[in-house]
């Protein structure tokens, strides 16, 4: 009791160090090298009003490209492995995350139709369209597993779960195939490389104005996960234990299925479809840390936006001179990760 | 003055009637690595990509054009009428039935990637296993390795001495050389003016640019001009460094890159196509002057940003426009 006191108090002090240092070194690190001096020096004549001298390209390129796209590289991380957990929790399936649901799969293709197809006629950003895309494939998501569990002879926990899985299983393979169709009918070789990039996850356009969108929905997700810990504790027993335990699971799963679905929603918009994160980073915090929500939320969250920030700088350095899409690096790191947690949680 | 002289001698020259050679058939070629005969001219053609069907425009066979495909932009003015009777197939990509339901005798293409070893219309083997010749314009597979890169990647640098022989190619496919000819003297003709005009103007040593044709979101890493296409083209003739060192035609290169190497010109390509919120000239140029990095660039603060026709950018015949364009913008610009 004394060590997970300590080990708490501990985890306390080193996240908010540990997640600073990461979006710092994603802050020094980019396609053109720049002094830590340099980054230390803006980065206090924005906080401080230092004053240090610095030239005005540099600086530029650390406030206003790279810092900001740290932090959204974080939020997105943190965000993704909340919807991972909730998922999972909810439908009690380790394998659900924001792909099985859809949602990655209607934003793709939101994304695609306006890249390709010139949806909008060019008034349409693909953010809003992936953004569209994505809610419009919760959607119809959920409103298939309603149906199908209202015909299975509705109201059956388990048979919801199962519907739900299912209809995320269909919902991506219809809008994986609306995207391979629009790209496959008119894309020529530069949408092509265009909408793979977008499509496996790229932070290269991120602003300022993206990091208000991006931490306002991870902080929320984050404050409504660990306000429902106890709630997300009960679905370990199934619906029916988390019933009997006081829990109103139609209006907890329906609220955080929801809160899910708005925050991948925004996530994917600004960053792409970034695989991985959300089935990765709950099974690995759940190994180190335990099931309990309490303490997996918050572990979850901080994991998440340290890989995320670290992918991004990985996919940055790992071939000179081309940046790769971040989903490559989550996905070449997050596999065998993922497979080591697998192995070593069979062992023990 | 003697540069004007020179430019003048050469358009008279241009306009001199050409007495090239008659085709003698059968003609044989060969083309991106295909070995091609023709026996005598073709009845008619589908042309697939923007540059070829110009080209047969311009050596005045759009009688002979029964389809056409793969357009970026709209026709140059000068053939909008003879176009306006032609059947577009597609805009983008034809099927290969609806192009084969032509009964072409030729099928002119532009890119390797519509009509090639893989082509997403159909490869060359099978247009010619139902007795259909296929031409793939040089520009695209002289100096060109469509195997690598997204959009390939050139091998060494382009001239337009490709395009020329692609006009020269199709003139004595269609036995109408002399045509073919005065085509390229007149491309000649402009090019050397513009050359002679940008030398005149004395530019300061080492004048750097860079190209930039779409982003696939406007603060996003942008596509810009490799060295070896024809910005690259442009630039060396005009005594200008490219600040993108890459040999793909069209690299992704992030603006941190773009800005850190602060160009003296910009140079941003304007086109009718709506599909990248970038394509649009007016939203490149609102990026330039906004983003807190972009706007501190030597060319933005300076206002030498060059807007350019797309298709000028790619290998065509536009290309010898858009060095003319290139070299009368430099002449109102002022350097320090």
């Amino acid at each position: 009791m004394m060590r997970a006191r300590t080990g708490a108090g501990l985890g306390l002090w080193l996240a908010p160090v540990l997640l600073a240092a990461t979006i710092l070194i994603g802050t020094a690190v980019g396609e053109t090298p720049l002094t830590l001096s340099t980054v230390f020096r803006t980065l206090a004549n924005h906080f401080w009003q230092a004053d240090y001298p610095v030239d005005a390209i540099d600086a530029g390129i650390v406030w206003s490209y790279r810092f900001p796209r740290a932090i959204v590289a974080a939020c997105c991380g943190a965000g993704l492995a909340l919807t991972g957990v909730v998922l999972q929790a909810l439908l009690r399936n380790p394998l659900a995350d924001p792909y099985l649901m859809g949602l990655s799969a209607g934003a793709s293709t939101g994304a695609v139709l306006v890249a390709v197809a010139g949806v909008g006629g060019g008034a349409v950003s693909m953010s809003m369209g992936a953004l569209t895309g994505a809610l419009l494939a919760f959607g119809c998501v959920v409103a298939l597993a309603h149906a199908a569990s209202g015909a299975a002879g509705g109201g059956r926990a388990t048979q919801a779960a199962a519907a739900m899985i299912l209809a995320g299983i269909a919902g991506s393979q219809m809008f994986n195939a609306l995207t391979a169709f629009t790209i496959a009918r008119s894309a020529n070789a530069e949408q092509a490389r265009g909408i793979m990039f977008w499509m496996m996850g790229n932070l290269s356009g991120i602003r300022w104005e993206d990091v208000a969108p991006c931490a306002a929905v991870s902080l929320a997700g984050g404050a409504l996960c660990l306000w429902h810990r106890r709630g997300l504790d009960a679905f370990t027993f199934g619906t029916h234990g988390a019933a009997s335990l006081g829990i109103n699971v139609p209006v907890l799963r329906g609220s955080l299925i929801a809160a899910t679905a708005i925050m991948v929603g925004v996530l994917v918009s600004k960053v792409g479809a970034i695989g991985f994160v959300g089935l990765v980073v709950p099974h690995a915090m759940r190994f180190l840390v335990g099931a309990r929500h309490d303490r997996l939320v918050p572990a979850s969250a901080l994991a998440g936006a340290v890989f995320l920030v670290a992918a991004d700088v990985i996919s940055r350095i790992l071939v000179a001179g081309q940046v790769l899409p971040i989903g490559v690096v989550t996905a070449l790191v997050g596999a065998p990760a993922f497979a080591l947690v697998l192995l070593r949680g069979a062992r023990t | 003055m003697k540069n004007t002289l020179i430019a003048g001698i050469l358009l008279a020259a241009a306009a001199l009637p050409l007495h090239a050679q008659d085709t003698d058939y059968p003609l044989n070629l060969v083309n991106c690595g295909v070995d091609l005969t023709f026996a005598a001219p073709p009845e008619s053609a589908v042309t697939i990509g923007q540059a070829a069907t110009e080209i047969l425009y311009a050596l005045g066979l759009a009688p002979k054009v029964s389809g056409t495909a793969a357009w970026f932009t709209p026709v140059l003015p000068e053939y909008a009428e003879v176009d306006a009777r032609i059947e577009r197939l597609a805009d983008n990509d034809p099927g290969f039935e609806s192009v084969v339901a032509k009964k072409p005798g030729l099928v002119a293409a532009q890119y390797e990637w519509h009509v090639g070893p893989t082509g997403s219309v159909g490869t060359r083997g099978m247009f010619h296993d139902l007795g259909i010749p296929t031409y793939v314009l040089p520009a695209d597979c002289d100096t060109k390795d469509n195997r690598t890169g997204g959009d390939g990647t050139r091998t060494g640098a382009f001239q337009p001495a490709a395009i020329y022989k692609g006009i020269r190619e199709l003139a004595a496919i269609f036995d109408v050389g002399p045509a073919g000819e005065r085509l390229v003297k007149e491309l000649q003709a402009t090019e050397s003016a513009a050359i002679g005009k940008a030398a005149a103007l004395d530019l300061p040593e080492g004048l750097s640019a860079v190209f930039w044709f779409s982003s696939p979101e406007v603060e996003s890493d942008p596509y810009v001009a490799g060295r070896l296409g024809a910005p690259g083209y442009m630039m060396s003739k005009l005594g200008i460094e490219n600040v993108i060192a890459s040999d793909e035609e069209w690299p992704t290169v992030g603006w941190e890159s773009i800005a850190r190497s602060d160009p003296d010109i910009i140079v941003v390509a304007y086109m009718d196509r709506r599909r990248y919120p970038a394509d649009d000239v007016d939203r490149k140029l609102d990026f330039l002057r906004t983003d807190p990095v972009a706007s501190r660039m030597t060319a933005v603060r300076n206002g030498r940003i060059v807007q350019m026709d797309a298709h000028a950018m790619s290998a065509t015949m536009r290309s010898i426009r858009g060095l003319a364009a290139l070299s009368d913008a430099l002449s109102r610009m002022t350097f320090e």
